[in-house]
């Protein structure tokens, strides 16, 4: 099958789209991991909690775009301290193995999923796009204004979560525990509160990311798992506990997966991908961008 | 007189058969720049990290300022006031020297995401306080020329004395140095004893476990010494230099008797 340069560069648009997605939730895989050196398998029920709620607040409540999109924005990021509060917190205190931590992710994401479909349904549930009917053309090809409005938030939440990481003393705090946790709690560091906030961080990502890409391909109960996996695949490709190299893995593994959705068939898509995955393993087990969580 | 900073009672801790510390007490005196000394396995770092929290005691009280802090969490003993540096160096590499040093801050420091985010004027004034005190650290520890290169470029002595700046940030009362003299050269070993007077002059008080004779025996006012996890004396360095029972530790077991 072959396609013309314009067929070829729609196809990448949209990976890089959905690529920006898959990028917001491996940082917030990687902003909870260096802080806690948790894997948080419920990752992509943030992805999911955002796009439902958003979509419910708008749709059923008849809340205007902006107020639902903040709030729900806003209730992630109570659900990622909920979360900490409730489940993580306590079996920190009880000196948990990281495994058992771990597995608690993983129901946790079971428990949101379930948590979802019967508190708002198990129907695709849409947003209207920032800017219904945009189109703008891009080098020979029309692209929807929703796309643009992809890559802007991703831009600006990377930006922020950049200059926090950089600019204050929190997120140099936060930096400090992902070198090493037990030094940065002899300073006075309350690894606790840094758990807490990162896990606060990381859902509102995660959510952002949800209502971003909703308008373009709906959103529903059962879409966390899947981003969940593709937030892991895309962290690991850059480098797992790397947030420049996640973003960038997940632009990568979004890329990757729209080729092989056009070149082959979407049947495929998942087979490719994961095999290419395979493939960047096994001659980068570090990933591409190496770890800066490696001592 | 003045209540001790730093007060340890009846402190046990046993490594399977091994008494490691063995019914030891002392206090540490507000102001004071004090030493704990000791053969080889005498318990020295042992006391350090129970009283600093990495190790739980057997048995035995350790309070700062009145407060029991025996079973405290690390991060809230270093609220309190007691803020320690490890005789391996540790770093946060990848971040900067000026980084490393505002790290330290950050427990002092007050405003949440929405603050750091948003910059009131007074975070605006906390974070312009907060420069001019790393800066004035900086030039305490003589490191301003390297302020903006990653901590893993500085030299093994020059690490020792951001950890040491580090630790000032937090603001402590009681700044504990396990064996900050180790792996220094000569010159860099000066320089430590010029940085904990000038410590000690800012009313900081330093307890301190230390190999480096001479050193202590130039900048201690106090010293504890430990032999067997025992306290074997206790006092100004003349009399503990005089000691019979310092002297029986330290003859034959040990080269460093030359102070």
């Amino acid at each position: 099958m072959m396609f013309d340069a314009a067929t070829l560069a729609t196809f990448v648009v949209n990976g890089l789209t959905t690529g920006c997605i898959y990028g917001l939730a491996a940082i917030g895989l990687c902003v909870i991991f260096n802080a806690s050196g948790i894997v948080n398998f419920a990752q992509g029920s943030f992805v999911m909690f955002g796009g439902m709620v958003a979509a419910d607040l708008f749709g059923r409540a008849g809340l205007p775009l902006a107020a639902a999109v903040l709030l729900a924005t806003g209730l992630a990021w109570c659900l990622g301290w909920v979360l900490m509060q409730g489940v993580i917190r306590p079996l920190l205190a009880r000196r948990a193995p990281i495994l058992i931590l771990i597995l608690a992710t993983l129901a946790l994401q079971i428990v949101l999923e379930n948590a979802a479909m019967h508190a708002l349904g198990t129907k695709p549930l849409n947003l209207p796009e920032v800017t219904p009917g945009l189109m703008f053309r891009l080098g020979g090809i029309a692209v929807s204004g929703q796309n643009l409005w992809i890559a802007l938030g991703t831009l600006a939440l990377v930006g922020l979560l950049w200059l926090f990481y950089t600019r204050t003393l929190m997120g140099k705090a936060m930096r400090a525990c992902a070198v090493n946790r037990e030094m940065a709690s002899l300073l006075g560091i309350s690894v606790e509160r840094t758990i807490a906030l990162s896990f606060a961080i990381s859902a509102a990502l995660g959510a952002a990311g949800g209502i971003l890409i909703t308008p373009t391909q709906y959103t529903q109960f059962n879409i966390a798992l899947p981003y969940g996996i593709k937030a892991f695949v895309a962290a690991i490709i850059g480098g797992f506990g790397n947030v420049g190299g996640a973003l960038v893995g997940g632009l990568i593994l979004g890329v990757l997966e729209s080729l092989a959705v056009a070149f082959v068939s979407s049947g495929y898509k998942d087979v490719i991908v994961f095999t290419l995955l395979l493939v960047i393993l096994v001659l980068r087990p570090s990933g591409l961008f190496g770890s800066p969580v490696e001592d | 007189m003045n209540a001790p900073l730093l007060a340890v009672t009846g402190l046990h801790k046993r490594f399977g058969g091994l008494h490691a510390v063995d019914d030891v007490g002392f206090t540490v005196d507000p102001g004071r720049l004090q030493a704990l000394i000791g053969p080889n396995g005498a318990g020295k770092t042992t006391v350090f990290n129970l009283i600093s929290g990495f190790l739980r005691p057997d048995a035995g009280r350790v309070t700062l300022a009145g407060q029991d802090i025996t079973d405290r969490r690390p991060d809230r003993v270093a609220r309190l006031g007691l803020v320690r540096t490890f005789q391996i160096v540790r770093p946060f590499a990848q971040m900067t020297v000026l980084e490393n040093i505002l790290v330290g801050f950050h427990a002092r420091t007050r405003g949440g995401l929405a603050a750091a985010l948003l910059r009131p004027p007074a975070v605006r004034r906390q974070d312009a306080a907060v420069r001019d005190e790393a800066e004035e650290i900086l030039r305490t520890i003589r490191l301003t020329d390297r302020a903006a290169e990653p901590a893993a470029n500085l030299t093994f002595g020059q690490q020792r004395f951001l950890e040491i700046g580090r630790a000032l940030a937090a603001r402590p009362r009681l700044l504990m140095a396990d064996e900050p003299a180790a792996g220094l050269n000569p010159q860099e070993t000066a320089f430590l004893g010029e940085l904990l007077q000038a410590i000690r002059a800012r009313g900081i008080t330093i307890l301190l476990v230390e190999h480096d004779m001479t050193l202590v025996m130039r900048v201690a006012e106090h010293i504890v010494v430990l032999d067997f996890g025992k306290k074997i004396a206790e006092g100004p360095p003349a009399v503990v230099r005089g000691d019979p029972a310092v002297l029986a530790a330290y003859l034959g077991t040990d080269e460093e008797t030359a102070a």
